[in-house]
């Protein structure tokens, strides 16, 4: 291939935002969304369905509902039905009802206020909204379980018992949840769940050939013709499956395996390539789930990546992180956020599987807190998170 | 009100062509965006409303401000403002 030709076709049919016309093995379970939802496109003043979506990283949970949400909200329009889809990642607004409420109701009205209301003041808002403009609306709660970890049960009964405070009036919100478990809802109330979990679809993970079979899919959109070789997808599919059958990690690898394929001028993705790739991206960590933590999270991060990088030491103490996180806090110009919030963002470090924490135990004077990075390459993890803060930077 | 006195405040200028631009504002917003203070806005938002260029409407305690689409004044005040920032821009 001539100097500066690319391998891509199309590289953002490789992004995480992507939503393929089709979703190879998952036919089954849209074919089932749609039915559940099929009352929409008849009568959906009738009633509000709610269903719950479960499934490991990768098993297409949110391609699955945006290809759901574009196909209903296009049916529903040939028909002359108001009907909106609306996806909202939970995480991303912090789990936190207020934010994502007034996200949706941005929607409807982009310079509605801030601040100055409550949830339920918003929620109200809401359906206010979907009155006047008689439109039906499916919301997608995806990474739910941070919904229900930050707000717990009451926001989740008002979310969910929404109609039946008015009684004889159309149905106009739909929820779908989508999760990773149950385990996350065990610790509602009976009522509660049982109203979330009426209809379930669950994801099962995904074989090594019906790996193959997405990735082929991605290929045919991203690449140019021949350009990724069957030993390439077979080899991405082998390292996805044994990442729990996880497709996004296996799309992921196909696109930084073509870009290292275009650094070496290559016109062929080799399995060379996804072997550098994979070296270059922890498994454990990815960049989507890096550029879902917030601003001072990921400054945090920088700041623990910085300190293993300059140390080689095996664990830091929150305290030294702290001191860090200051000084990364200066460099893009933000004031330092409270100890106690970057404990909170620490614990949200553990669960995501980037740091493992350990407080010291009884014995000594006082409590400190050490942080081990055992997964991923400090280097590694400070450039990404650089990259991300600067794009960040860049928006503002 | 005269025509004369309807217009003949910048700050009332200002407050339409920001509505025209972006739709839709709470006084608040309105009041933070033109550096002014709450009650002024809100005495212009009155003064504009009351000839009907503009109006409100509520959800919850938010009242939302935009121009009165069924209004032909607003609808003269829009061309006007349109015509004038595009020759701005050439």
């Amino acid at each position: 291939m001539p100097r500066g030709q690319s391998v891509f076709r199309d590289e953002t049919k490789l992004d995480i935002n992507y939503v393929p016309s089709k979703l190879p093995h998952r036919e089954q379970q849209l074919r089932l969304l749609k039915e559940f939802f099929s009352f929409a496109l008849q009568s959906p003043e009738r009633m509000a369905q709610r269903v719950l979506i479960t499934g490991d990283v990768g098993t297409g949970k949110t391609a699955l509902c945006q290809r759901f949400g574009a196909d209903i909200t296009h049916e529903a329009s040939t028909r002359g039905i108001k009907l909106r889809y609306i996806h909202v990642n939970c995480r991303e607004y912090r789990g936190s009802l207020f934010l994502i409420l007034q996200h949706v109701v941005s929607i409807f009205h982009p310079n509605f206020p801030k601040r100055g209301y409550s949830p339920e003041e918003i929620l109200r808002t809401l359906i206010q909204i979907l009155d006047e403009e008689n439109t039906y609306t499916i919301l997608s709660l995806d990474e739910f379980e941070s919904l229900v970890e930050k707000e717990g049960q009451e926001a989740i009964y008002k979310l969910t018992r929404l109609q039946e405070m008015r009684q004889n009036k159309p149905q106009r919100l739909s929820l779908i949840s989508i999760m990773r478990s149950l385990k996350a809802i065990e610790q509602l109330d009976a009522s509660t769940r049982s109203t979330l979990q009426s209809n379930i679809i669950s994801l099962q993970r995904y074989s090594k050939q019906q790996l193959i079979d997405v990735l082929n899919d991605r290929v045919l959109l991203a690449f140019k013709p021949s350009v990724v070789p069957e030993g390439t997808t077979g080899l991405i599919s082998e390292l996805a499956f044994s990442e729990n059958g996880n497709a996004r990690f296996g799309i992921e690898l196909l696109w930084r395996a073509g870009k290292y394929a275009d650094a070496e001028e290559s016109d062929t993705v080799l399995p060379e390539y996804v072997r550098q790739a994979v070296s270059s991206i922890v498994p454990a960590v990815r960049r989507s789930d890096l550029a879902t933590l917030g601003f001072h999270e990921k400054l945090l991060l920088l700041a623990i990546a910085r300190l293993f990088k300059e140390n080689q030491k095996a664990s830091v103490l929150l305290a030294e992180a702290e001191r860090a996180y200051a000084v990364a806090c200066e460099e893009f110009d933000a004031s330092p956020n409270s100890h106690t919030q970057l404990w909170k963002y620490l614990k949200d470090f553990t669960n995501l599987g980037i740091v493992e924490t350990e407080v010291s135990g009884s014995g000594s004077r006082g409590r400190s807190t050490t942080i081990s990075l055992p997964r991923i390459p400090a280097h590694e993890l400070e450039t990404e998170l650089k990259n991300l803060l600067e794009k960040e930077g860049q928006n503002q | 009100m005269k025509i004369e006195d309807v217009f003949c405040s910048k700050i009332r200028m200002k407050i339409l062509t920001i509505l025209n631009n972006v739709g839709e504002l709470n006084v608040s917003e309105i009041a933070r965006r033109l550096k002014i203070n709450y009650v002024s806005a809100s005495t212009h938002m009155q003064t504009l409303e009351g000839e009907g260029i503009v109006q409100h409407k509520m959800f919850g305690r938010i009242r939302l401000y935009r121009l009165n689409e069924q209004s032909p004044k607003a609808k003269a005040v829009q061309n006007l403002i349109d015509v004038w920032e595009h020759q701005k821009r050439e």
